[in-house]
């Protein structure tokens, strides 16, 4: 029986009088992928910011590695080893592409600031390392040709594929990705469906939010439907796409849309 | 009981200037989301521009007052229109805060250049004898003064909710992007409201001035009093700023009547913390909630300024080898000049890392150079310390100061914990003048003896030249090791996006604590150096002007380069120097610097520098691909 990574259970969240997120409850498997689709306005982003508590939750639960995580800070939930990436790609400005990866490995720096002010050889050698593996990472992702250049001088979609490399370098156990595909084309979403079954293969378990169907379908385990704030399916991809509440919440929108927004 | 409702009164009246000056406030902030901290400059400004016409052209009082106003509101627009209107485009909005100080300091210079340093005072609009009113009297201006008080809130409502116009601008201040879609024409509210306030300001200052005696600083003050106000009050809130102003006058009134008034400055500045800690939105003013996932400034500065590896090394050798060799070219005043500019340089790195780095304003920095000065002029002095442990006494004092500090702003951000640290400059100012049994009050301590280590002392400007230049050179190549490593990464991420920082993992908290201490112990380290290489301390010379003064040099200089401001240092000690007549320009030139640095050159002179060299060498553009340096242009 495999491991569950994520529990959530019955979580809410009002915001005023609007019900964004309705006593939903779901498992993520480790290892595994899972899409969480919807259509927009659904609830998606909200329950990633309720997951890693940017959000305060009104009421439930969220268990990580079969530990509640609902009250711990933002940092502290990245430090257990669940990182997420944010829907308008929150890359950092006046940093360099390769400095904003470099950041992603903040957590899993040995060289105390104490042994970098003071040039210790761990210290550069930790450096050196670490920029080999942006610059390896970089390279899969064909951005390596811009590192040194201004990262919010990137178009759209490279700024969210850089989002995710950043994301890689603090080697989650799980990741939570909110639209990463949104500003890449089709030959280039087909790379990253690959990128992100690569990443399941060395034991990342992935959740990803995303509206391009043929990159959920094609690389999804699991599918969780979200609409209005409440979950109306879940299954594998073959069972929600002919799940009839699920064309019924697509009605109106065009069921396999080619791009996200 | 009599005495109490005099006191009162004097209050009340002081009061309304301070309500007056935080409705400016609270309208500029309330239509742009910024604070203006210009606004006490023009009560000054009118102020004085009203005794020149009465006094040396023999205006009668009436229409001088009148014609004051009138220059002043034109001289606020003229600013506005070339200064704040564009920065408000380009400019995030805590660099806004600083090029408004920049404005204060740019006007303050020019009052200093026209009218001296002399306080000044005009006779009541309406005679001296007070007027009787239930018993009691009351002077004449107090009527004149509450009266316009009322007056103006008046007229500020009606403008506001009957008109066209306050619809346009409470669309603005609502949400721009969509006023500007409904045709709106946003710039023009945005000069609108600074207009505005300048002619509040104005108003204010003409009204005041015979009951106050007004000099070329007196702007500071109104302005931090108004600031004060309008944060007790609520920045969101026009009934709030009014009842802020109100009850600040009445209570500093109070103190200063039957306390002291050197207590009443820290009453103030202590309420401005409490206020800030317990509730940042003002007492009158619900707190208002933002969408927290929306981007908090979405105008940072973005120029990244880097010298590529080996580059950086040979011309900081170069820089090193022309540092050594100076001492042997120039005059003996100028080498004096030198060190000054290199002491105050500690505390501009230390600043730098701060803001340059981490991104947090810090308008309080000459206050850690008081209690690095302070601690070692008093122990080396009064109790025979040597140079070394008092420094560090010092050093740890700040550090101290500097951890409660933060864990008091680390809620804040932005604008409130640069008032913060304003109000943190205050009060040690105040301390340093009103503790006159320790630091000798406004005339300082004498006969500190010079730095020494054991018993090698650095008595001449030779020596503590290269002192100093040891000192810097050891500082910046410990905080180049932190900065190019994870620890200079994780700041420059707190300090463009917190909530990115923190989901990769990053103690935002801890590290914002980091760079302040860091800010705090060079501070403190240079205002011990200083202190000994003067022989000499008064408050004045570790005072919010010097606090300002850090901060103009550090982004004339360049933020975030650690050896950039260096530039800005220098050029606003040295030029004094070398120039004599234009010492007189320094504190007019500080702000157009500050304020041309902020709209034309956000990199610094350094910055601006770097980029060039780095276009003239093609070392960066070779990397670029044509079509990334295409999406650069688009988007510069
Ligand atoms: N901070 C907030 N305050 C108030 N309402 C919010 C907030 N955040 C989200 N909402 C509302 O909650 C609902 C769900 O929004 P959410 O952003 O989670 O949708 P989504 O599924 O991610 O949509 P999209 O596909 O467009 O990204 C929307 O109606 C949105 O307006
Ligand atoms: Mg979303």
């Amino acid at each position: 029986m495999t491991r569950k990574i994520l529990e959530v259970a019955s979580l809410t969240k009002v915001f005023g009088g609007l019900c964004a997120v309705e006593n939903v409850s779901f498992d993520v498997d480790e290892g595994s992928i899972t899409a969480l689709i919807g259509p927009n306005g659904a609830g998606k982003t909200t329950m990633f910011n309720l997951i890693t508590n940017v959000y305060q939750r009104s009421d439930g639960d969220v268990l990580f590695c079969d530990e509640s995580i609902c009250d711990l800070p933002a940092n502290k939930i990245a430090g257990l080893g669940l990182v997420r990436t944010f829907q308008s790609a929150r890359v950092f400005p006046g940093m360099t592409t390769l400095e904003n990866v470099l950041t992603g490995a903040h957590l899993h720096m040995l060289a105390h600031p104490a042994q970098q002010m003071l040039w210790l050889p761990k210290a550069t050698r930790e450096e050196r390392d670490l920029v080999a593996k942006a610059d390896a990472l970089l390279d899969l992702v064909n951005l390596l040709a811009f590192r040194d250049v201004a990262a919010t001088d990137l178009p759209m979609g490279a700024q969210k594929l850089l989002e995710v490399v950043r994301a890689l370098m603090a080697q989650p156990k799980l990741l939570l990705l909110d639209e990463p595909a949104a500003g890449l084309n089709d030959s280039e979403t087909e790379e990253f469906a690959a990128l992100i079954c690569a990443v399941r293969n060395n034991g990342i378990s992935v959740m990803v939010v995303e509206h391009n169907m043929s990159l959920v379908m094609g690389v999804a385990d699991k599918v969780l439907v979200l609409d209005a704030g409440r979950l109306i399916a879940q299954g594998t991809p073959g069972d929600v796409q002919n799940n009839a509440r699920v064309v019924e919440a697509y009605i109106g929108q065009e069921f396999s849309p080619q791009d996200g927004d | 009981m009599n005495e109490a409702i005099q006191i009162a009164i004097g209050g009340v009246l002081l009061g309304s200037i301070y309500a007056m000056l935080a409705l400016g406030f609270s309208l500029v902030y309330r239509i742009t989301g910024v604070i203006n901290l210009s606004q006490g400059a023009f009560c000054v400004l009118a102020a004085l521009t009203m005794y020149s016409l009465n006094v040396t052209f023999g205006m009668p009082l009436f229409f001088a007052a009148l014609a004051a106003i009138a220059f002043t509101t034109a001289i606020g627009i003229l600013i506005g229109a070339f200064t704040f209107v564009p920065g408000m485009t380009r400019l995030s909005n805590s660099n806004i805060l600083m090029l408004t100080l920049g404005l204060l300091t740019m006007i303050n210079g020019v009052m200093l250049l026209i009218w001296g340093s002399q306080p000044y005072s005009l006779p009541p609009f309406s005679g001296e004898a007070p007027v009787v009113l239930f018993g009691i009297r009351v002077p004449t201006q107090g009527l004149w003064i509450v009266g316009t008080t009322l007056v103006l809130i008046l007229c500020l409502w009606l403008i506001l909710f009957r008109t066209n116009l306050g619809k346009a601008l409470r669309a603005c201040a609502e949400n721009p992007a969509a006023a500007r879609l409904m045709g709106i024409d946003v710039k023009r509210m945005t000069l609108l409201s600074f207009g505005m306030s300048a002619l509040i300001g104005a108003i204010g200052g003409v009204v005041v001035c015979p009951i106050i005696s007004i000099e070329f600083v007196t702007g500071q003050e109104f302005t931090i009093s108004g600031f004060i106000a309008v944060t007790i009050g609520g920045l969101q809130s026009f009934g709030g700023a009014i009842l802020g102003g109100l009850a600040l006058g009445v209570l500093t009134q109070m103190t200063a009547g039957y306390v002291s008034s050197m207590f009443s400055n820290g009453l103030a500045l202590g309420l401005l913390l409490i206020m800030l800690l317990w509730r940042p939105n003002g007492l009158f003013a619900p707190a208002l909630r933002k969408r927290e996932d929306v981007r908090e400034a979405a105008r940072v500065q973005v120029g990244i300024v880097r010298l590529q590896g080996r580059q950086g090394w040979i011309l900081a050798a170069i820089a090193l080898l022309i540092a050594i060799l100076v001492p042997h070219i120039v005059s003996y005043g100028m080498l004096s000049s030198l060190v000054i500019t290199g002491i105050l340089f500690l505390a501009v790195i230390g600043l730098d890392v701060l803001m340059g780095w981490a991104g947090q304003i810090n308008l309080g920095q000459a206050g850690f150079m008081a209690i690095g000065g302070y601690s070692a002029a008093i122990l080396v002095t009064r109790y025979d310390w040597t140079p070394i442990p008092s420094t560090l006494f010092g050093m740890a004092l700040s550090l101290l100061c500097a951890i409660v500090l933060s864990l008091v702003v680390m809620r804040l951000r932005g604008l409130y914990l640069a008032l913060a640290t304003l109000a943190f400059g205050l009060m040690i100012d105040s301390m340093t003048v009103g503790l006159t049994e320790f630091t000798g009050g406004p005339s300082g301590i004498v006969g500190i003896p010079s730095f020494a280590i054991g018993s090698y002392v650095f008595a001449t400007p030779t020596q503590m030249y290269y002192f100093v230049l040891a000192l810097i050179v050891t500082i910046v190549l410990l905080l180049i090791g932190a900065m190019r490593s994870s620890f200079g990464r994780a700041l420059q991420a707190v300090r463009t996006d917190q909530m990115a920082a923190a989901a990769l993992g990053i103690n935002v908290p801890v590290h914002k604590m980091a760079a302040f201490a860091i800010s705090a112990l060079l501070g403190s380290l240079s205002g011990s150096l200083y202190a000994f290489f003067f022989h000499y301390l008064s408050p004045e010379m570790v005072g919010s002007v010097r606090s300002f003064e850090l901060v103009a040099m550090l982004i004339i200089g360049g933020e975030g380069t650690l050896v950039g401001s260096v530039l800005g240092v220098a050029l606003l000690t040295l030029l004094p120097t070398i120039f004599q007549p234009l010492a007189a320009f320094k504190t007019f030139a500080e702000g157009v610097l500050l304020v041309f640095s902020f709209l034309y050159m956000p990199q610094g002179l350094f910055g601006t520098a770097v980029i060039r060299f780095n276009r003239w060498t093609h070392q960066a553009a070779s990397r670029i691909t044509p079509s990334v340096s295409a999406v650069n242009r688009g988007s510069v």
